[in-house]
């Protein structure tokens, strides 16, 4: 009996492990006063696109209902949050802080760390489009990571509109534009010089290799400013800083740096951005941004601010580093022979109870107590009830 | 605490100039792999010998965190890794060749249904894709030039560096698919995690890919 590739079961233990990662996860969330939606697993494939950029629409379960009418698993939860928030909660206040953790669904070839069914977990901040919105989103991130004990996790940020303003002194044909902000996300530094010289803007190779090759902070900053000429690319500047000062006080700074190459689904990001990763694995854990031009596709003209983080990935990064905190199976509290009123009694007061089906003697339960790490054994024999402590 | 940098290289072709520009640098790479898997060199840097079609996985999956590694190995891979440089070196052209003897370099005119025989299945099934040209591809693991020349192939896909091993067969080249040369390519996460290693390890290795 073969899985579907890239799918996997969970095994008690792995279960375990992963059910511990998300209740840390569904924690912090709680504490940043964000309340967890849930929605189907599918949806109809016309409103799942509204919201998908290229590169993830193309990855999509796509199957029939009996009508005929084309539905998708859904491939990420922004966009179904975005759906949620436009038509189920028009009227609620704003800003709404809304979390989830659920299972996502791409068609990738899979390999560690990408299967084509995993848990989505983040959190998305609507209805506010300031520097507030996006120094909570990038600190729930941080202090999401910390709490899982991966608070040595770096984060890299940047602003959608700086590379645009750089771009911008050039004068691109809009295919040439997004082929350039590709290759740049990419940091495809090959290809980006080839595609320069070939569109006859070699002179601006040096540039722009340059501040895409740069990583830091006030001095890439710097740099940017002194190149970007558009209004937005310079507000962008000035958001990243108020960020970083913020980041700054709760004592983040040092795990902060600048990526102007950092543009991840180069379509979808409309401000800052800011991606999360730890030095044992060599995938991001974690990354979000502002895409305010999603709610507006739902007819909900309203900004938002997200996050999330492949619960998958972290359980990888964990196990690198060999972390303890997550992994304990639940221990067994008592071990209980002859007697479901005994048992019913302990599970009463919160124990944890196994029963033993089989009336074995004193010295088997001992032996099986032992084995299992129990430290108690209860026998009820003949109206006889005796309370053995077990050691090893 | 960051780890020391962890490099692959190529065995194969790319070997040798690749050793020598690593110990140009100062690297403890040798001349000889040998049967070695990796070297580790007295400031900590491990060098991975690799298969050269192994080195963007073991860099994607950041097994290593950088590494030297054909153009022509990245296109048919598709790994998703950064290339930071051009090395220029190891140069050699992707091409279409077939038998002098069926004139097809001169213009001739080709089956309507092509057998293509060729290691590089990707490159070379986007390659007549984009020309709407159909074909039926045949993907061997080596001495690709002898498929025409026992018929199994029409045309063939390969790396040409000197064009001898196509004369000795009696194969002329039909097209030019694409240039390849030795790339200095990055894992994305660890261009981060270690920035300042590999952006002065590169500087090294060509002084024009980290403009000041």
């Amino acid at each position: 009996m073969r899985l579907p590739a890239g799918t996997r079961d969970w095994l008690p233990p792995e279960l375990q492990r992963k059910r511990a990662v998300e209740a840390v996860l569904r924690g912090v969330f709680q504490r940043w006063a964000y309340a967890e939606v849930q929605t189907p697993s599918f949806e109809r494939f016309d409103a799942l696109e509204l919201g998908l950029g290229d590169g993830v629409a193309q990855k999509t379960f796509l199957f029939n209902d009996r009508g005929g009418t084309q539905l998708a698993l859904r491939p990420e939860m922004t966009t179904p949050v975005a759906r949620l928030v436009s038509t189920r909660m028009r009227g609620a206040p704003l800003p709404i802080r809304l979390s989830y953790v659920q299972s996502a669904y791409r068609y990738e070839e899979p390999q560690e760390g990408r299967m084509r069914e995993f848990t989505q977990a983040g959190l998305e901040l609507i209805g506010s489009s300031g520097a507030d919105a996006d120094a909570e989103s990038l600190f729930t991130a941080l202090e999401a990571l910390d709490a899982l004990g991966l608070s040595d996790a770096r984060f890299d940020l940047n602003h959608a509109a700086i590379i645009d303003g750089v771009l911008n002194n050039v004068a691109w044909e809009p295919a040439q534009l997004a082929t350039c902000k590709r290759l740049i996300a990419g940091r495809n530094i090959v290809a980006l010089r080839e595609f320069l010289s070939a569109t006859g803007h070699a002179e601006a190779a040096g540039d722009l290799v340059g501040l895409v090759m740069l990583r830091g902070r006030e001095d890439v900053l710097q740099r940017a400013s002194e190149r970007c000429s558009t209004a937005e690319g310079r507000e962008g500047i000035g958001r990243l800083r108020e960020i970083l000062a913020r980041a700054d006080r709760l004592g983040f700074g040092e795990r902060l740096a600048v990526d102007l190459s950092l543009l991840r689904d180069v379509s979808y990001y409309t401000g800052f951005i800011f991606e999360g990763f730890a030095s044992e694995v060599g995938f991001a854990l974690c990354g979000g941004g502002r895409y305010d031009s999603l709610l507006p596709r739902f007819g909900f003209e309203a900004g938002a601010v997200g996050w999330s983080v492949n619960v998958e990935r972290l359980l990888i990064a964990l196990e690198r580093r060999h972390s303890s905190q997550f992994g304990d199976a639940p221990a067994v509290d008592v071990l209980v022979s002859g007697s479901d009123v005994l048992a019913a009694r302990e599970r009463a007061a919160g124990k944890i109870v196994r029963i033993d089906f089989e009336s074995r003697s004193e010295s088997e339960l001992l032996s099986a107590a032992r084995a299992a790490r129990i430290p108690r054994v209860l026998i009820a024999r003949g109206g006889d009830v005796s309370e053995l402590e077990v050691t090893w | 605490m960051v780890s020391p940098l962890v490099v692959a290289i190529p065995k194969g072709a790319l070997y040798a100039e690749s050793a020598a520009r690593l110990r140009a640098v100062g690297l403890d790479v040798p001349e000889d792999p040998g049967r070695k898997l990796a070297v580790s060199c007295p400031d900590g840097t491990q060098i991975l010998l690799l298969r050269p079609t192994d080195v963007p996985a073991y860099v994607e999956f950041g097994a290593a965190d950088c590494g030297i590694v054909g153009a022509d190995v990245l296109w048919e891979t598709e790994r998703h890794v950064c290339e930071l440089a051009n090395l220029e070196f190891g140069a050699c052209r992707l091409v279409v060749a077939a038998r002098r003897s069926d004139r097809y370099h001169e213009g001739a005119q080709m089956p309507t249904f092509l057998r293509v025989a060729t290691k590089f299945e990707r490159t070379t099934e986007a390659f007549f894709a984009e020309r709407d040209v159909p074909v039926q591809l045949i993907k061997l693991h080596g001495s690709v030039e002898l498929a025409p020349l026992v018929g199994l192939a029409d045309l063939i896909v390969d790396l040409v560096a000197s064009g001898n091993t196509l004369r000795e067969h009696d194969l002329a080249i039909v097209s030019e698919i694409a240039q390849s040369t030795a790339r200095f390519v990055v894992n994305p996460i660890r261009f981060r995690v270690k920035y300042h290693a590999i952006t002065a390890l590169l500087a090294r290795l060509d002084p024009t890919a980290v403009p000041a």
